[in-house]
């Protein structure tokens, strides 16, 4: 067996060092980079008018529903190499799933602390992935590991103005925006590609765009939703 | 309720998968989140219950026969002021509400509310929940919240007789004082309709109290005041751990409406309705586990007994828990006893002034989405008199909400 291990190394660094060779060296990776802007805000997620309770209910934190991603439709070879066991981090904090979205590759498992003075029971029905991390207190922490591409809507069942978005991705190349909408998607080998545009609350764009042989940056904005 | 049966068809009928991802997953909101709109959708399909009449409610709607619709809504103009209702229909009869109230956190560093208006009741914890929606596995209700006992507000019997006469016929009891008319008995405690009055809370950190003065009672919660008397209720509640939440309760408040204490040789005579009552609920992992205890006594005066004033006392318990068994399959069941007290209805003759009764459910539940849940439930009952005393009802239920 050690044996076979060695073997699929050793194949493996030498189809590596062909891949990279047959490039010559005059290939540059570049950036695609831009801006997400979003026609029309979302509003924040409102609680669901509840005539049981007998007090106003705690304030919870704004969802930001602002946040989009960006990535490739097709991505390089290059992008499906395997990283070691990736981790991220999606906290319950007042009241909320931070952060709202999440992206991440497949493969990748994501840690649910509940950092709430009370329960919290994440679960998605999504087909994608489908999961029930039952009640869970104050400190602690459950996870999940997200084997598929596709989107996954996360929700609380105690909590229902709780929810959040995993975008689980094969490749490597995708953004979440910034504060601003911004985005950049480092290390594009040179190529054709579709850069796709998605947000919650709007239809997603696509682009298509040329990384030129020379590298350097590609500009792609966005502007999604209704005119 | 064929209207309900052709829905129903409808919606399991078709391919939910499609038509599941255009329904609304959340409420509807505007002016920045200030005005919240939500909805609740619930089709119940069972079998007919002519004879017993076990799942009737004080509108008298079967429980596991009913098409439901309920709207709610809540407009915060300012940070501490918010006005809060909710109108219902019963198998598409007549629109009502529910809910309509004001609440005011008059400090905004002290945890302390009031409300007023048609709240929801300050006692044990049932009643408060949108219980056919997410909180719930299970169809039918709490014999202790649902079940029509033999006495009513605005009829009275003038005798023990009278009284047991009506024995395992809440659904449709005359008697000689007061309204003439054949009407349905009350519940312990109503969960379909909610009193009017005022309610303050306050909470801390591992406790919150609960008091409230209204215009009806318990078991006959009223729009507008019916006997010159209030009700006084209360509940306080701890929660020692995340998970755990222990109630005790208490109620007391005029009974008979003003068409029967009219006709009583002494008007001022007690005829109120006292309860006291424990709640609880724990809940870990995948489990929920809830139970409430509910002991309700009726002072009643027999005018056709002059001087009897009897305690017609009556002891509601149920325990139920709900299993989530994957992500979209959970199951849950109930145990479910009401009992009454003994008179003396002659020599060596004391039987309980209703019949008690017995109830079992068991239910499984499927999420389509995460806010449309199908559940399918078995429900049996017993009962120790009537015509028919036992009874069992399988019942199907299509619930949405937004």
């Amino acid at each position: 067996m050690r044996r076979i291990q060695l073997l699929l190394v050793v194949c493996a660094v030498l189809i590596s060092a062909h891949g990279t060779a047959s490039r010559g060296p005059s290939v540059v990776n570049g950036t695609i980079r831009g801006r997400v802007e979003l026609r029309h805000a979302p509003a924040d997620l409102a609680r669901r008018p509840n005539v049981g309770d007998v007090a106003m209910p705690r304030p919870h934190d704004a969802t930001d529903r602002r946040r989009s991603v960006v990535y490739l439709e097709v991505a390089p070879r290059a992008a499906f190499d395997q990283r070691d066991e990736p981790h991220a981090r999606l906290d319950q904090r007042n009241e909320t799933f931070v952060p709202h979205v999440l992206a991440i590759v497949a493969g990748t498992t994501v840690d649910f602390p509940n950092n709430d003075k009370t329960y919290h029971n994440v679960f998605s029905l999504s087909s994608t992935k489908t999961f029930d991390l039952g009640r869970y207190a104050a400190g602690k922490s459950k996870s999940v590991r997200f084997d598929r591409p596709g989107i996954v809507r996360v929700f609380c069942d105690i909590h229902s103005h709780m929810s959040a978005f995993v975008l689980v991705f094969t490749h490597r190349y995708f953004a979440v925006t910034d504060d601003e909408g911004r985005y950049r998607l480092d290390n594009v080998p040179p190529g054709s590609y579709t850069v796709v545009a998605w947000n919650e609350s709007a239809p997603t764009e696509s682009r298509r765009i040329v990384m030129a042989e020379s590298g350097g940056d590609v500009e792609a904005n966005f502007a999604l939703g209704r005119r | 309720m064929w209207r309900a049966l052709l829905l129903l068809a409808f919606c399991v009928a078709g391919p939910p998968a499609a038509w599941a991802q255009t329904l609304p997953t959340g409420p509807v909101s505007a002016f920045d989140g200030r005005v919240a709109v939500g909805a609740e959708v619930a089709a119940t399909v069972g079998a007919e219950d002519h004879l017993a009449y076990f799942n009737y409610t004080d509108y008298e709607h079967n429980t596991l026969r009913m098409f439901r619709v309920a709207l709610s809504a809540s407009w915060q103009p300012v940070s501490r002021v918010v006005l809060i209702g909710e109108i219902r229909t019963e198998d598409l009869e007549s629109v009502r509400p529910y809910a309509a109230y004001v609440r005011v956190r008059p400090w905004t560093r002290l945890r302390l509310d009031v409300q007023a208006g048609q709240i929801p009741p300050s006692f044990g914890a049932y009643g408060r929940r949108g219980y056919q929606g997410a909180d719930s596995g299970l169809i039918g209700y709490p014999l202790a919240y649902q079940y029509l006992t033999a006495i009513r507000p605005d009829a009275a019997p003038a005798t023990v007789a009278d009284l047991l006469l009506m024995r395992a016929r809440g659904w449709r009891t005359t008697y000689p004082l007061g309204s003439v008319d054949a009407g349905p008995g009350v519940p312990l405690i109503s969960a379909f309709r909610w009193d009017t009055g005022v309610q303050l809370h306050w909470e801390a950190e591992t406790v919150d109290v609960t008091a409230g003065v209204t215009t009806g009672t318990l078991a006959d919660p009223q729009g507008s005041d019916n006997n010159d008397g209030k009700q006084v209720s209360g509940r306080i509640a701890v929660r020692p751990t995340t998970g755990l939440v222990l109630g005790a309760s208490g109620a007391r408040g005029a009974f008979l409406s003003r068409g029967v204490t009219r006709l009583l040789p002494d008007p001022d005579a007690p005829h109120d309705q006292s309860a006291l009552g424990a709640d609880g609920e724990y809940s870990r992992g995948h489990w929920l586990v809830r139970g409430e205890v509910v002991w309700s006594r009726w002072n009643m005066p027999f005018v056709g007994e002059p001087g009897r004033i009897a305690n017609l006392d009556a002891l509601g318990a149920w325990i139920e828990g709900r299993y989530r068994l994957t992500p979209r399959i959970t199951v849950s069941g109930r145990a479910d006893r009401l009992g009454f007290s003994r008179l003396a209805a002659g020599p060596g003759l004391t039987p309980t002034w209703d019949a008690n009764v017995s109830r079992f459910e068991l239910s499984g539940g499927y999420a389509l989405q995460r806010n449309l849940v199908l559940r399918l439930a078995v429900q049996g009952n017993h009962r120790d008199g009537g015509r028919v005393r036992t009874q069992t009802f399988v019942a199907g239920q299509l619930a949405y909400w937004f």
